[in-house]
Protein backbone atom coordinates (compact mmCIF):
# COMPACT_ATOMS: atom_id res chain seq x y z
CA UNK A 1 0.00 0.00 0.00
CA UNK A 2 2.81 2.50 0.81
CA UNK A 3 4.41 1.93 -2.62
CA UNK A 4 1.01 3.30 -4.51
CA UNK A 5 2.01 7.24 -3.88
CA UNK A 6 5.62 6.64 -5.00
CA UNK A 7 4.14 5.26 -7.89
CA UNK A 8 1.72 7.50 -8.58
CA UNK A 9 4.92 10.00 -7.89
CA UNK A 10 6.83 8.34 -10.49
CA UNK A 11 3.41 8.36 -13.56
CA UNK A 12 3.17 11.97 -12.53
CA UNK A 13 6.82 12.84 -13.44
CA UNK A 14 6.76 10.63 -15.90
CA UNK A 15 3.95 12.59 -17.69
CA UNK A 16 5.46 15.83 -16.65
CA UNK A 17 8.69 14.68 -18.12
CA UNK A 18 6.78 14.18 -21.44
CA UNK A 19 5.07 17.05 -21.83
CA UNK A 20 8.19 18.89 -20.95
CA UNK A 21 10.37 17.69 -23.96
CA UNK A 22 7.72 18.24 -26.22
CA UNK A 23 7.88 22.12 -25.14
CA UNK A 24 11.14 22.01 -25.88
CA UNK A 25 11.56 21.95 -29.36
CA UNK A 26 10.18 24.42 -31.25
CA UNK A 27 11.68 22.56 -34.32
CA UNK A 28 8.68 21.00 -37.09
CA UNK A 29 11.25 18.77 -39.35
CA UNK A 30 10.76 15.24 -38.75
CA UNK A 31 13.30 12.69 -37.39
CA UNK A 32 14.81 11.30 -40.19
CA UNK A 33 14.90 7.30 -41.22
CA UNK A 34 16.93 4.65 -39.34
CA UNK A 35 19.79 3.42 -41.05
CA UNK A 36 18.71 0.37 -42.86
CA UNK A 37 15.13 1.85 -43.76
CA UNK A 38 14.30 1.55 -47.24
CA UNK A 39 13.07 4.62 -48.68
CA UNK A 40 10.10 4.77 -50.74
CA UNK A 41 10.35 5.99 -54.33
CA UNK A 42 9.78 9.43 -55.24
CA UNK A 43 9.45 11.88 -58.06
CA UNK A 44 10.55 15.39 -58.51
CA UNK A 45 10.94 17.55 -61.14
CA UNK A 46 14.35 18.94 -62.18
CA UNK A 47 15.25 22.62 -63.01
CA UNK A 48 13.51 22.51 -66.35
CA UNK A 49 10.52 21.37 -64.77
CA UNK A 50 10.51 17.39 -66.21
CA UNK A 51 10.13 14.80 -64.07
CA UNK A 52 12.35 12.35 -62.29
CA UNK A 53 11.25 9.32 -60.19
CA UNK A 54 14.17 8.26 -58.11
CA UNK A 55 14.34 4.47 -59.21
CA UNK A 56 14.63 5.87 -62.90
CA UNK A 57 17.71 7.89 -61.49
CA UNK A 58 19.22 5.33 -58.92
CA UNK A 59 22.72 3.26 -60.37
CA UNK A 60 22.86 -0.19 -60.10
CA UNK A 61 25.02 0.08 -57.07
CA UNK A 62 23.61 2.81 -55.05
CA UNK A 63 22.75 6.38 -55.14
CA UNK A 64 23.64 9.50 -53.42
CA UNK A 65 21.19 11.70 -52.50
CA UNK A 66 22.48 15.86 -51.78
CA UNK A 67 20.05 18.30 -50.37
CA UNK A 68 22.60 21.00 -51.88
CA UNK A 69 21.73 24.99 -51.97
CA UNK A 70 22.41 28.17 -54.48
CA UNK A 71 23.27 30.65 -51.60
CA UNK A 72 24.77 28.50 -48.84
CA UNK A 73 28.75 29.01 -48.84
CA UNK A 74 28.54 25.62 -47.09
CA UNK A 75 27.25 23.97 -50.35
CA UNK A 76 28.84 26.27 -52.47
CA UNK A 77 32.42 24.91 -50.65
CA UNK A 78 31.33 21.98 -51.59
CA UNK A 79 30.57 22.33 -55.40
CA UNK A 80 33.60 20.72 -56.77
CA UNK A 81 33.79 17.79 -54.53
CA UNK A 82 30.14 16.70 -55.51
CA UNK A 83 31.12 16.94 -59.34
CA UNK A 84 34.19 14.98 -58.45
CA UNK A 85 31.78 12.31 -56.71
CA UNK A 86 29.39 11.67 -59.21
CA UNK A 87 32.27 11.73 -62.09
CA UNK A 88 34.45 8.96 -59.71
CA UNK A 89 31.66 7.08 -59.00
CA UNK A 90 29.70 7.04 -61.85
CA UNK A 91 31.84 4.13 -63.83
CA UNK A 92 30.94 2.43 -60.46
CA UNK A 93 27.23 2.16 -60.52
CA UNK A 94 26.34 4.75 -58.40
CA UNK A 95 24.69 7.94 -59.01
CA UNK A 96 24.49 10.80 -57.37
CA UNK A 97 20.82 13.02 -56.98
CA UNK A 98 21.43 16.98 -56.09
CA UNK A 99 17.65 18.00 -54.92
CA UNK A 100 17.85 21.87 -53.53
CA UNK A 101 14.81 22.00 -50.83
CA UNK A 102 14.80 25.91 -50.42
CA UNK A 103 11.85 27.85 -51.25
CA UNK A 104 14.04 30.87 -51.42
CA UNK A 105 15.76 29.47 -54.79
CA UNK A 106 13.31 29.03 -57.37
CA UNK A 107 13.71 26.26 -60.31
CA UNK A 108 15.83 29.05 -62.38
CA UNK A 109 18.24 29.91 -59.88
CA UNK A 110 18.59 26.25 -59.54
CA UNK A 111 19.53 25.76 -63.07
CA UNK A 112 21.86 28.94 -63.50
CA UNK A 113 23.55 27.94 -60.32
CA UNK A 114 24.15 24.45 -61.90
CA UNK A 115 25.69 25.53 -65.23
CA UNK A 116 28.23 28.25 -63.68
CA UNK A 117 29.52 25.76 -60.77
CA UNK A 118 29.58 23.03 -63.90
CA UNK A 119 27.60 20.55 -61.91
CA UNK A 120 26.77 18.12 -64.32
CA UNK A 121 25.11 15.38 -62.11
CA UNK A 122 20.65 15.80 -62.30
CA UNK A 123 19.32 18.00 -59.37
CA UNK A 124 15.77 17.71 -58.62
CA UNK A 125 13.84 20.98 -57.64
CA UNK A 126 12.29 19.53 -54.13
CA UNK A 127 9.22 21.93 -54.18
CA UNK A 128 7.59 22.66 -50.64
CA UNK A 129 10.80 20.56 -49.14
CA UNK A 130 8.48 17.12 -49.20
CA UNK A 131 11.29 15.14 -49.55
CA UNK A 132 13.33 16.83 -47.29
CA UNK A 133 10.13 16.76 -44.77
CA UNK A 134 10.43 12.88 -45.47
CA UNK A 135 13.87 12.32 -44.78
CA UNK A 136 14.53 14.65 -41.72
CA UNK A 137 16.91 16.87 -43.53
CA UNK A 138 17.92 19.68 -41.89
CA UNK A 139 20.73 21.46 -43.94
CA UNK A 140 23.06 21.65 -47.14
CA UNK A 141 25.19 19.99 -47.78
CA UNK A 142 23.49 16.96 -45.97
CA UNK A 143 23.59 13.51 -47.75
CA UNK A 144 21.83 9.89 -47.89
CA UNK A 145 23.41 7.10 -49.26
CA UNK A 146 21.35 4.52 -50.43
CA UNK A 147 22.09 0.96 -51.35
CA UNK A 148 21.27 -1.01 -54.55
CA UNK A 149 17.86 -1.77 -52.57
CA UNK A 150 17.12 2.09 -51.93
CA UNK A 151 17.86 0.90 -47.97
CA UNK A 152 19.53 4.05 -46.25
CA UNK A 153 23.15 2.99 -45.81
CA UNK A 154 24.26 6.40 -44.28
CA UNK A 155 23.67 9.69 -43.58
CA UNK A 156 25.23 13.00 -42.90
CA UNK A 157 28.21 15.07 -44.16
CA UNK A 158 30.71 14.42 -47.42
CA UNK A 159 33.63 14.72 -44.87
CA UNK A 160 34.96 16.78 -41.84
CA UNK A 161 35.64 20.12 -42.74
CA UNK A 162 34.27 22.63 -45.91
CA UNK A 163 37.66 24.06 -45.89
CA UNK A 164 38.94 21.27 -48.59
CA UNK A 165 42.57 21.54 -47.22
CA UNK A 166 41.59 20.42 -43.85
CA UNK A 167 39.83 17.39 -44.84
CA UNK A 168 41.18 14.30 -42.83
CA UNK A 169 37.59 12.18 -42.78
CA UNK A 170 35.61 11.32 -45.65
CA UNK A 171 32.81 9.47 -44.49
CA UNK A 172 30.43 9.33 -47.57
CA UNK A 173 33.21 8.16 -49.65
CA UNK A 174 34.16 5.66 -47.02
CA UNK A 175 30.80 4.47 -46.67
CA UNK A 176 30.41 4.29 -50.90
CA UNK A 177 33.75 2.30 -50.94
CA UNK A 178 32.30 -0.08 -48.72
CA UNK A 179 29.25 -0.72 -49.73
CA UNK A 180 31.22 -1.69 -52.96
CA UNK A 181 33.02 -3.91 -51.52
CA UNK A 182 29.94 -5.58 -50.03
CA UNK A 183 31.50 -4.66 -46.18
CA UNK A 184 28.96 -3.22 -43.63
CA UNK A 185 29.47 0.50 -43.54
CA UNK A 186 31.60 1.46 -40.07
CA UNK A 187 30.22 5.11 -39.85
CA UNK A 188 26.38 5.28 -40.35
CA UNK A 189 26.33 9.01 -39.68
CA UNK A 190 28.62 11.82 -39.04
CA UNK A 191 27.12 15.98 -38.49
CA UNK A 192 28.68 19.08 -39.72
CA UNK A 193 27.99 22.34 -39.41
CA UNK A 194 25.83 23.98 -42.70
CA UNK A 195 22.83 26.22 -43.92
CA UNK A 196 19.71 25.52 -42.44
CA UNK A 197 16.98 24.45 -45.45
CA UNK A 198 14.53 27.39 -45.67
CA UNK A 199 11.34 25.25 -45.48
CA UNK A 200 8.03 26.73 -47.22
CA UNK B 1 24.90 23.72 20.76
CA UNK B 2 26.38 26.84 20.33
CA UNK B 3 28.50 26.27 23.30
CA UNK B 4 29.83 23.58 21.86
CA UNK B 5 31.12 25.73 18.30
CA UNK B 6 34.81 27.20 18.73
CA UNK B 7 35.17 30.65 17.60
CA UNK B 8 36.44 29.18 14.19
CA UNK B 9 33.22 27.06 13.38
CA UNK B 10 31.35 30.22 14.31
CA UNK B 11 33.01 32.17 11.85
CA UNK B 12 33.10 29.54 9.07
CA UNK B 13 28.74 29.55 10.13
CA UNK B 14 28.67 33.15 9.54
CA UNK B 15 30.84 33.17 6.34
CA UNK B 16 28.96 30.53 4.75
CA UNK B 17 25.64 32.23 5.22
CA UNK B 18 27.00 35.51 4.21
CA UNK B 19 28.02 33.82 1.17
CA UNK B 20 24.89 32.22 0.22
CA UNK B 21 23.13 35.88 0.39
CA UNK B 22 25.63 37.16 -1.21
CA UNK B 23 25.23 34.42 -3.82
CA UNK B 24 21.87 34.29 -4.25
CA UNK B 25 21.14 38.41 -4.42
CA UNK B 26 24.11 38.28 -6.72
CA UNK B 27 22.53 35.62 -9.43
CA UNK B 28 19.46 38.34 -9.81
CA UNK B 29 22.02 41.11 -10.66
CA UNK B 30 24.09 41.38 -14.25
CA UNK B 31 26.68 39.10 -14.70
CA UNK B 32 29.54 40.28 -12.92
CA UNK B 33 32.52 39.16 -12.76
CA UNK B 34 34.19 38.99 -9.21
CA UNK B 35 36.70 41.48 -8.98
CA UNK B 36 33.61 43.79 -9.58
CA UNK B 37 31.31 42.17 -7.05
CA UNK B 38 30.66 44.47 -3.70
CA UNK B 39 28.76 43.90 -0.83
CA UNK B 40 27.91 47.86 -0.98
CA UNK B 41 24.70 48.30 -3.37
CA UNK B 42 26.87 51.53 -4.67
CA UNK B 43 29.94 49.88 -5.64
CA UNK B 44 27.70 47.11 -7.18
CA UNK B 45 25.96 49.33 -9.35
CA UNK B 46 29.44 50.94 -10.45
CA UNK B 47 30.75 47.15 -10.90
CA UNK B 48 27.96 46.53 -12.87
CA UNK B 49 28.18 49.83 -15.14
CA UNK B 50 32.42 48.60 -15.66
CA UNK B 51 30.82 45.31 -16.54
CA UNK B 52 28.70 46.51 -18.78
CA UNK B 53 31.56 48.71 -20.68
CA UNK B 54 33.58 45.57 -20.37
CA UNK B 55 31.12 43.91 -22.15
CA UNK B 56 30.87 46.19 -25.21
CA UNK B 57 34.63 46.21 -25.52
CA UNK B 58 34.96 42.73 -25.07
CA UNK B 59 32.46 41.44 -27.54
CA UNK B 60 33.75 43.22 -30.98
CA UNK B 61 36.21 40.30 -30.57
CA UNK B 62 35.51 36.40 -30.20
CA UNK B 63 38.00 34.20 -28.52
CA UNK B 64 38.78 31.16 -30.19
CA UNK B 65 37.65 27.96 -27.99
CA UNK B 66 37.76 24.14 -28.45
CA UNK B 67 35.58 21.72 -28.02
CA UNK B 68 36.12 21.00 -24.24
CA UNK B 69 36.32 24.87 -23.85
CA UNK B 70 32.23 24.75 -25.22
CA UNK B 71 31.38 21.81 -22.78
CA UNK B 72 32.64 24.09 -20.35
CA UNK B 73 30.80 27.60 -20.81
CA UNK B 74 27.44 25.24 -21.13
CA UNK B 75 27.99 24.07 -17.61
CA UNK B 76 25.66 25.66 -15.02
CA UNK B 77 26.54 26.29 -11.57
CA UNK B 78 23.13 26.75 -9.98
CA UNK B 79 22.56 30.50 -10.63
CA UNK B 80 22.38 31.70 -14.02
CA UNK B 81 20.31 30.09 -16.85
CA UNK B 82 22.12 30.45 -20.35
CA UNK B 83 21.28 31.11 -23.79
CA UNK B 84 23.51 30.15 -26.71
CA UNK B 85 23.13 30.90 -29.87
CA UNK B 86 25.13 28.78 -32.38
CA UNK B 87 25.41 31.06 -35.84
CA UNK B 88 28.24 32.01 -38.42
CA UNK B 89 28.71 35.51 -40.64
CA UNK B 90 27.99 33.55 -43.75
CA UNK B 91 24.75 31.99 -42.57
CA UNK B 92 22.31 35.02 -43.68
CA UNK B 93 19.37 33.91 -41.44
CA UNK B 94 21.65 33.97 -38.43
CA UNK B 95 22.60 37.58 -39.53
CA UNK B 96 18.88 38.21 -39.68
CA UNK B 97 18.22 36.99 -36.46
CA UNK B 98 21.10 38.63 -34.24
CA UNK B 99 19.44 42.29 -33.69
CA UNK B 100 16.49 40.02 -32.28
CA UNK B 101 19.59 38.45 -30.20
CA UNK B 102 21.11 41.89 -29.10
CA UNK B 103 17.74 43.36 -28.09
CA UNK B 104 17.00 39.88 -25.95
CA UNK B 105 21.08 39.57 -24.24
CA UNK B 106 20.07 43.65 -23.51
CA UNK B 107 16.29 42.81 -21.56
CA UNK B 108 16.93 39.82 -19.98
CA UNK B 109 20.92 40.20 -19.05
CA UNK B 110 20.16 42.52 -15.93
CA UNK B 111 17.21 39.86 -14.88
CA UNK B 112 19.80 37.33 -14.34
CA UNK B 113 19.93 35.53 -17.90
CA UNK B 114 23.53 34.88 -19.12
CA UNK B 115 24.38 34.74 -23.47
CA UNK B 116 26.65 33.73 -25.12
CA UNK B 117 27.17 33.34 -28.78
CA UNK B 118 29.53 30.80 -30.43
CA UNK B 119 30.25 31.81 -33.91
CA UNK B 120 31.45 28.73 -36.30
CA UNK B 121 33.32 30.95 -38.91
CA UNK B 122 36.80 30.13 -39.82
CA UNK B 123 39.40 30.88 -37.54
CA UNK B 124 40.69 33.21 -40.24
CA UNK B 125 37.99 35.67 -39.64
CA UNK B 126 38.19 36.06 -36.04
CA UNK B 127 39.86 39.45 -36.29
CA UNK B 128 37.92 40.58 -39.97
CA UNK B 129 34.32 39.86 -40.11
CA UNK B 130 33.32 38.31 -37.41
CA UNK B 131 34.18 41.48 -34.96
CA UNK B 132 32.83 43.96 -37.76
CA UNK B 133 29.38 41.48 -38.05
CA UNK B 134 29.50 42.25 -34.27
CA UNK B 135 30.19 45.76 -34.29
CA UNK B 136 27.53 46.30 -36.40
CA UNK B 137 25.19 44.94 -34.20
CA UNK B 138 25.87 46.54 -31.44
CA UNK B 139 26.58 43.07 -30.18
CA UNK B 140 27.16 43.14 -25.93
CA UNK B 141 26.81 39.42 -25.05
CA UNK B 142 30.34 37.80 -24.93
CA UNK B 143 31.39 35.78 -28.42
CA UNK B 144 33.36 32.59 -29.08
CA UNK B 145 34.96 30.78 -32.36
CA UNK B 146 34.46 27.03 -31.68
CA UNK B 147 37.72 25.74 -33.48
CA UNK B 148 37.97 22.13 -34.05
CA UNK B 149 38.78 19.95 -36.38
CA UNK B 150 36.23 17.82 -36.61
CA UNK B 151 32.74 19.31 -35.85
CA UNK B 152 30.85 15.73 -35.06
CA UNK B 153 32.04 15.27 -31.38
CA UNK B 154 31.04 19.35 -30.29
CA UNK B 155 27.82 18.97 -32.53
CA UNK B 156 26.88 15.65 -30.71
CA UNK B 157 27.59 16.63 -27.49
CA UNK B 158 25.60 19.46 -27.20
CA UNK B 159 22.48 18.14 -28.34
CA UNK B 160 21.72 14.29 -29.97
CA UNK B 161 18.79 16.58 -32.08
CA UNK B 162 20.77 18.90 -33.58
CA UNK B 163 22.81 17.77 -37.01
CA UNK B 164 24.76 20.84 -37.32
CA UNK B 165 22.40 23.47 -39.03
CA UNK B 166 22.76 26.77 -38.38
CA UNK B 167 21.69 29.55 -36.87
CA UNK B 168 20.75 26.98 -33.73
CA UNK B 169 20.23 28.40 -30.28
CA UNK B 170 19.33 26.84 -27.02
CA UNK B 171 18.00 27.64 -23.69
CA UNK B 172 19.34 26.22 -20.61
CA UNK B 173 18.12 26.80 -17.16
CA UNK B 174 20.37 27.27 -13.77
CA UNK B 175 20.72 23.22 -13.51
CA UNK B 176 22.46 23.30 -16.70
CA UNK B 177 18.73 21.52 -18.58
CA UNK B 178 17.86 22.22 -22.00
CA UNK B 179 14.60 23.88 -21.47
CA UNK B 180 14.25 25.67 -24.90
CA UNK B 181 16.13 24.65 -28.33
CA UNK B 182 14.99 25.91 -31.68
CA UNK B 183 16.71 24.85 -34.96
CA UNK B 184 16.48 27.75 -37.84
CA UNK B 185 15.60 31.67 -37.77
CA UNK B 186 14.43 32.41 -34.31
CA UNK B 187 10.76 33.32 -33.23
CA UNK B 188 11.50 35.92 -30.86
CA UNK B 189 8.26 36.31 -29.05
CA UNK B 190 8.58 31.96 -28.47
CA UNK B 191 12.23 32.81 -27.18
CA UNK B 192 11.04 35.54 -25.01
CA UNK B 193 8.37 33.55 -23.59
CA UNK B 194 11.08 30.44 -22.59
CA UNK B 195 13.08 33.05 -21.25
CA UNK B 196 10.82 34.67 -19.05
CA UNK B 197 9.96 30.92 -17.36
CA UNK B 198 13.27 29.66 -16.65
CA UNK B 199 13.93 33.31 -15.22
CA UNK B 200 10.50 33.20 -12.38
CA UNK B 201 11.75 29.74 -11.56
CA UNK B 202 15.50 30.90 -11.04
CA UNK B 203 13.69 34.01 -8.84
CA UNK B 204 11.37 31.16 -6.71
CA UNK B 205 14.16 28.73 -5.69
CA UNK B 206 16.33 31.79 -4.57
CA UNK B 207 13.67 33.16 -2.40
CA UNK B 208 11.49 30.05 -1.22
Amino acid sequence: MKKLPVISLMIALVAIAIAGNARTNSTDVPAPPAIGATIVDFTLPDADGKDHSLNSLKGKNGTVLIFIAVQCPVSNAYNERMEKLAQDYKARGISVVGMNPNSTEPAADVKKHAEENKLTFPILKDNGNKIADSLGATRTPETYFLDANNKLVYHGRIDNSRDVSQVNSSELRDALEATLAGKPVAKTTANAFGCSIKRA
Amino acid sequence: MSLLMTDAVKGKLVLFVVLGVVACVGSLLPTVSSAAQSPTARTARMGRKSHVARAVKRSVRARAINAEEMQGLLKRDGSHPLLVNYWATWCDPCRDEFPDLVKIDKQYRAKGLDFIAITLDDLADINTAVPKFLREMKATMPVYLLNVADPEPAITSVDREWGGALPATFLYNNKGEVVYKHFGRIKADELREAIEKVIDNKQRECHP
